[in-house]
């Protein structure tokens, strides 16, 4: 038997519960009852029909009155639970893994230990840049810098020459430019300070390490290195910059030299580096 | 009544049950066919209102999204106690799974994986994970950092080939991989709708972020001190637990929800816009964060710009998504069911008549306490014969 919908007398098949046209709940008193007789204007332009007596509210409520609550499947103590669980165990985990990295060898005497680039207390003769098979050298309007084999040049502008080892584990800054206004040693070096504290989120000193003065190739300057945490793209590295950074007599002309690299790698990259580093041949004085 | 807008005699209400119109509005108000200041997901917020939760977790209602929006303040919470101790590898770790762990309980919450909880899984966050670790290997393989460390003594100047590999390259792949899990997810036919792409798509990017994350700062944990001085890490620790995870997770959602869409063969400008938005916002993300850091910019402002074109993917997120459960909830036939935002029980099609809930962004436990459709009611009998 079909089932007429009280409200706007659609023709529903046996067994629905609601109007498959409007949603009215099929009442007891709609079932069977016979459709409306056509009359009056075409359906598109007729008025509604008067709403029967059975006609029931689409916000109908089973249980009583008033909103009901929804279907819960996780209460929110759990959600929170599990997020402070996150916390706990993540918290222990990290303190933990930092715990044995800090208590690895070799991570603190390496930083502790480091020389600083070579420096020399008189200007040492620049090594040649043939004195090795494949070695050849870069320059730019502030040095010369000889290059060992399978060494390559990163990046080169007019005061600046990056060169990298040939396992990519570090590289080595050389750079020298004119000071505009007039800086000390120890002015660049409190710059230098500065721009890499606000660049990496710890920079500090090394643990160990110690400032010195001496010269590269007749630069005079600074030694001293500093650790942070080389951040870039959702990446980060335990850094060192093993730094130089001087001036001339009048404080017109500054020079820089930074090796930088992992923690764990600097020992063997200030070897592997050393005769960049002494064969520089800065072209400003 | 009959709807202002499709003509169909439905149940009365503020809203068409049948194609979500607002009724007896003006055009003061906006459309009210597209109804823009009623999201379809969450009718209590405007289409263009950046709420992380409402977006990216769509199926939640109402009193859910605050208990989630709690879960990640008490989490972020966590993250500012650890900084603040000289935790820092902790805060790390906590950062990098934070958003995963909470998309991880909102799918169990929403059941969104209907009966193969073990497949979606392994599919979107699983397989977010495995693309994480082979990209981000092959990324340490291909970019070595230190060959872009700048001349701290020199003018504020722009690595260019540092700045093509971090903001164009990585990115660009990133977007082409990331959804790869959801692409070859099997029985796709089992979840048809857009907003079951746009999740997919959204848990495999945490997933992404997740492995990115703990590799990208593997040798900072093993490396840094149990106790450190906090310093600038505060920073970075953001971008790691909030931007980082939502730019992932958006940018792969909306790339997905395109996908699906096309599987609909409802391709159109909205969509391929999306794929556009979804990697030039990866790329100005990346890239602008590079220069903004090499030029020394407060890293504050690294941030802003960081939160900007976040909160703009989540809002094409939501035009997205609104206009497809506009589109897609209107094919829902009648049936007695609790909405699951205004909690009214109602009689609805795809749109509470109360509120203008799209039902197809239901829990799947609502969707199930649904009655049968009319229309298979009514096929039952004559199967039988």
């Amino acid at each position: 038997m079909a089932l007429t919908c009280a409200r706007c007398g659609a023709q529903n098949p046996d067994g629905n519960q609601f109007c498959q046209a409007c949603g009215t709940p099929l009442s007891a008193a709609a079932v069977g009852a016979p459709p409306p007789p056509p009359s009056g204007p075409p359906l598109a332009y007729a008025s509604p029909p008067p709403l029967p007596v059975a006609y029931a509210s689409p916000y109908y409520n089973p249980a009583g009155a008033g909103p009901q609550a929804a279907v819960h499947r996780t209460p929110w103590v759990l959600i929170i639970s599990a997020i402070v669980v996150l916390i706990l165990v993540m918290a222990g985990c990290g303190t933990a893994i930092a715990l044995l990295g800090a208590n690895a060898p070799g991570f603190g005497g390496s930083v502790a230990g480091l020389p600083s680039p070579t420096p020399g207390t008189s200007p040492s003769p620049i090594a040649s840049p043939t004195s090795a098979p494949g070695a050849t050298s870069a320059s730019n309007t502030a040095a010369t810098v000889p290059l060992p084999a399978g060494w390559t040049v990163s990046t080169q502008d007019a005061e600046t020459l990056i060169v990298v080892n040939p396992n990519s584990t570090g590289s080595v800054s050389v750079a020298s430019g004119p000071s505009n206004p007039r800086m000390t040693a120890q002015q660049n070096k409190d710059d230098v300070d500065k721009s890499l504290r606000g660049k990496y989120p710890d920079t500090a000193p090394c643990p160990g390490s110690k400032t010195t003065t001496g010269n590269i190739n007749g630069a005079q300057g600074i030694f001293w290195n500093l650790c942070f945490t080389l951040t870039s793209s959702g990446r980060s590295s335990p850094a060192v910059a093993s730094l130089f950074v001087g001036a001339n007599s009048d404080g017109s002309v500054y020079y820089l030299v930074m090796l930088a690299t992992t923690q764990s790698n600097l020992t063997s990259f200030t070897a592997e580096s050393k005769p960049v580093v002494q064969g520089i041949q800065w072209k400003l004085k | 009544m009959r709807c202002d807008h499709c003509s169909h005699d439905v149940p009365d209400g503020a809203f068409c049950t049948r194609c979500g119109a607002h009724q007896g509005t003006t055009a003061e108000s906006g459309n009210p066919k597209t109804r823009e200041h009623r999201y379809a997901a969450h009718p209590g917020e405007h289409v263009a209102q950046p709420s992380v939760i409402t977006t990216l977790f769509p199926h939640l209602g109402h009193h859910k999204v605050h208990e989630f929006r709690w879960a990640f303040i008490a989490g972020l919470a966590g993250v500012l106690i650890l900084y603040l101790a000289g935790l820092i590898a902790a805060a790390i770790l906590v950062s990098a799974f934070l958003v995963p762990v909470l998309y991880l309980i909102y799918l169990y919450e929403a059941q969104v994986y209907r009966d193969e909880p073990a497949m979606v899984l392994g599919f979107t966050i699983g397989g977010g994970i495995v693309v994480g670790i082979v990209f981000t290997v092959f990324e340490r393989i291909v970019y070595n950092p230190f060959q872009y460390v700048a001349n701290p003594l020199a003018n504020a100047s722009v690595n260019i080939g540092g700045l093509l590999i971090l903001g164009l390259l990585f990115p660009v792949v990133q977007e082409v991989v990331k959804p790869l899990p959801a692409f070859f997810l099997p029985k796709r036919a089992d979840f048809p709708e857009t907003v079951d792409g746009l999740v997919f798509g959204i848990a495999s990017g945490l997933g992404f972020s997740l492995a990115e994350a703990l590799i990208g700062f593997s040798s900072v944990v093993t490396s840094l001190p149990a106790h450190v001085a906090p310093g600038n890490w505060i920073y970075d620790l953001t971008t790691l637990a909030v931007f980082q995870p939502l730019l992932q997770g958006s940018a792969t959602g909306m790339i997905v929800a395109t996908i699906w869409r096309y599987r609909r063969g409802r391709l159109g400008r909205r969509e391929i816009g999306a794929v556009a938005m979804a990697i030039l916002a990866h790329i100005a993300f990346s890239a602008g964060t590079e220069v903004l850091k090499e030029t020394s910019v407060n890293a504050l402002f690294i941030l802003i710009w960081q939160a900007a074109i976040v909160g703009a993917l989540l809002i094409y997120i939501r035009y997205l998504l609104h206009h497809a459960l506009l589109d897609e909830a209107a094919h829902m036939g009648f049936a007695e069911t609790v909405c699951p935002s205004c909690h009214m029980h109602i009689v609805a099609s795809g749109f509470c008549p109360n509120c203008g809930m799209a039902l197809t962004a239901a829990p799947n436990a609502v969707k199930r306490s649904r009655r049968p459709r009319v229309d298979s009611m009514a096929e039952a009998p004559a199967k039988k014969r």
